[in-house]
């Protein structure tokens, strides 16, 4: 599914990756654990393609192509989608609106029928249900006036309605209370199959109690330093990230 | 178009015997104070930023009877649903194309021997207006009377001369009476000058909701002067879209002569090429317990420029005021202008104002976010300008107009975003 190979990005001339080496294979789940600024969300602007992220070596494939040179819409119609650590307020733009404009381009890619007003919404409502989303978020400018919950609800509203085949979690657990957390686990639990991978990008522990990776990874200074399984997670909740920087 | 250019058009002016002969020396007086100020120069604090060589390096010559072109003109391309329309072609008003309800007094050019234009105040545009006034009309309507169907004058400027038009617009709504008023400005001429000014009064207890579309073709310049005047408990609702002309200015003066009086004006200008557009506001609250509101925004590529310089005004006598300014730009190009300059003067203690302004490229977060959900660069770019316009586009209550606006919004758009 997803073969990152010794990748090094640069962000406004700094070098922040140094050489990652990942392979997440369909149907897994994997995690990417670290502390502030050790290249956590770097990563996962490179592989969706946010600008002024400079792949100065190495290369991302996905599908068994590189991606590199394509344009982040391509890349997210190809199956990759990002649930953005902070998501983006987009004043006057109707949530709908967008989600329907989203799903099109895909439907379109897809060369399916796009949705009409009215079958959008009885196809979103569906969704709504299933991360438990009262339907006034709809008609709300996109994450305009949402908490820090809502917002990463509708990032998981979005992920749904999209069906990528690689899900890039970012950081999903942050600013969650714990029901939110829980209802936004389940989401990921269901969704997960042996089409579709996840790549759970995190700083606490946390979210791990309620989604179990394959593999986890520890990221310190822009380099993959461990993998392990799970019971990675319960050492670094325990001894914390000291033990493992040299 | 140099002072004895002006000379000789006011020359021709006056020696017309259609004019009351009693208004000769206030012509006369008035077109020697514009002749003594001369037009606005960079130099003068309202008109730095406004280039005014268009009107210069081109002669204009005033409208004639024969410009009227009764009947070869097709208005119906500007025609608007469900409205009452006052069609005026290069100054003229043509009544068999136009139909206008009857609950109105309209008066036309037919009336003009006892009509004396108004001055209002002595800028050079009022002055050129009231001296080479050659057209107006005035709607009055009766007390205590709803007219709910719009009314629509349209301004239509066509043929192959460079014209000068200075029409006059009087607009009385009576007390407890209420109207909609749309003014549009449309041209297929090559070049024109258009010089408006506009008289709103409005009693108490009444209330008018009044649009403005400047859509001129490239080569035209429109300037407009709007003086509004209200009485107590009066609600007046200004809108203006312009998204044509290469020179486009408007200045607009708000009276609130009256307590509990409500005044918002709202904006949106759309500007490509080297459009200039410039709205200057003055909200004069001389009353206690008025509201008034400016909410003006302006997208700009290409190498337009723009200008918003909204002035409120709270005098000593005017407690408990509540006014609020606004102006929100976004810049679609790096050589793209835009100066917005809000202000308040407040002399009275017990007030509530408030302002803001911002001026910025588009949000490159905003479309990150949208591209990484699929949709294109192109399309996400549309999503994000039409989010920032529609605010004030959605807030026009009438269907009709409100759909007529979005369309030219998205012509815009569509020649803006490729």
């Amino acid at each position: 599914m997803l073969e990152i190979k010794n990748l090094h990005v640069e962000v406004e001339g700094k070098q922040i990756l140094n050489g990652i080496d990942l392979h997440v294979k369909a149907g897994e789940m994997h995690a990417i654990m670290g502390l502030n600024g050790s290249g956590k969300s770097t990563l996962s602007n490179a592989i969706t393609g946010r600008e002024n992220y400079n792949v100065t070596k190495g290369d991302i494939i996905y599908k068994n192509e590189s991606i590199l040179e394509m344009e982040p819409n391509k890349r997210a119609l190809a199956g990759i989608f990002m649930s953005f650590q902070y998501p983006t307020v987009i004043p006057g733009v109707n949530n709908t609106y967008f989600l329907r404009a989203a799903v099109n381009a895909k439907r379109k890619y897809n060369e399916q029928k796009e949705y009409d007003a009215a079958s959008f919404l009885k196809f979103v409502k569906s969704k709504l249900q299933e991360v438990e989303m009262d339907s006034k978020y709809l008609k709300r400018a996109v994450n305009e006036g949402f908490s820090g919950g809502e917002k990463k609800r509708n990032e998981m509203l979005q992920l749904l309605c999209l069906e990528p085949e690689l899900a890039i979690m970012d950081e999903t657990d942050s600013g969650l209370d714990i029901d939110a957390l829980k209802i936004i686990s389940k989401g990921i639990n269901n969704y997960k199959n042996k089409n579709r991978s996840f790549l759970v990008i995190t700083h606490y522990q946390r979210l791990l109690k309620y989604i179990e990776p394959d593999v986890v990874h520890v990221l310190i200074d822009g380099k993959i330093i461990k993998s392990g399984g799970k019971e990675l997670a319960l050492e670094l909740e325990e001894k914390g990230y000291s033990w493992l920087e040299s | 178009m140099n002072l004895n250019d002006y000379q000789n058009e006011f020359n021709k002016l006056i020696a017309r015997q259609s004019f009351s002969s009693n208004l000769y020396p206030f012509r006369k007086d008035t077109f020697h104070k514009f002749l003594d100020s001369g037009l606005p120069t960079k130099k003068w604090e309202d008109w730095k930023h406004t280039d005014l060589s268009f009107l210069n390096k081109n002669i204009f010559r005033i409208s004639e009877t024969h410009d009227a072109l009764s009947d070869s003109i097709d208005v119906s391309k500007y025609k608007i649903k469900n409205t009452y329309t006052a069609v005026i072609v290069n100054g003229h008003y043509i009544e068999s194309k136009s139909e206008l309800p009857q609950e109105l007094k309209i008066l036309t050019n037919s009336e003009k021997k006892n009509w004396t234009p108004k001055n209002k105040k002595e800028t050079p545009f009022d002055l050129l207006n009231t001296s080479l006034c050659d057209s107006n009309i005035s709607i009055v309507t009766k007390p205590n009377t709803v007219i709910k169907k719009p009314i629509h004058i349209l301004f239509l400027c066509s043929g192959k001369d460079n014209l000068m038009i200075n029409p006059q617009v009087n607009i009385d709504i009576m007390a407890s009476s209420s109207a909609t008023i749309i003014e549009q400005y449309v041209s297929d001429t090559s070049s024109f000058f258009q010089n408006t000014s506009v008289f709103a009064s409005l009693g108490k207890n009444s209330s008018l909701y009044h649009i403005r579309i400047h859509s001129n073709s490239d080569e035209t310049a429109n300037i407009s002067n709007l003086y509004v005047s209200q009485r107590d408990d009066s609600t007046y609702n200004y809108f203006q879209l312009v998204d044509g002309g290469a020179l486009q200015r408007s200045d607009i003066y708000t009276d609130l002569k009256g307590k509990n009086a409500t005044c918002s004006l709202s904006g949106l200008t759309l500007l490509d090429k080297k459009q200039h557009s410039a709205t200057y506001i003055t909200s004069d609250h001389i009353m206690p317990h008025c509201v008034s509101s400016q909410n003006f925004k302006s997208v700009l590529s290409g190498n337009s420029s723009g200008v918003f310089n909204g002035r409120t005004i709270v005098r000593q006598d005017s407690q408990k005021t509540d006014s609020k300014q606004s102006n929100k730009n976004l810049l679609l190009s790096d050589q793209a202008i835009m100066n917005s300059n809000p202000q308040l003067e407040i002399y009275a203690d017990d007030v509530k104002c408030a302002h803001g302004s911002t001026t910025g490229a588009l949000d490159s977060e905003a479309l990150f976010y949208m591209q990484s959900r699929g949709i294109n660069r192109k399309d996400a770019i549309s999503l994000l300008i039409r989010g920032f316009v529609s605010e004030l586009l959605n807030g026009i209550e009438n269907e009709e107009l409100k759909n007529h606006l979005f369309v030219k919004f998205d012509k815009w758009l569509l020649n803006n975003n490729q």
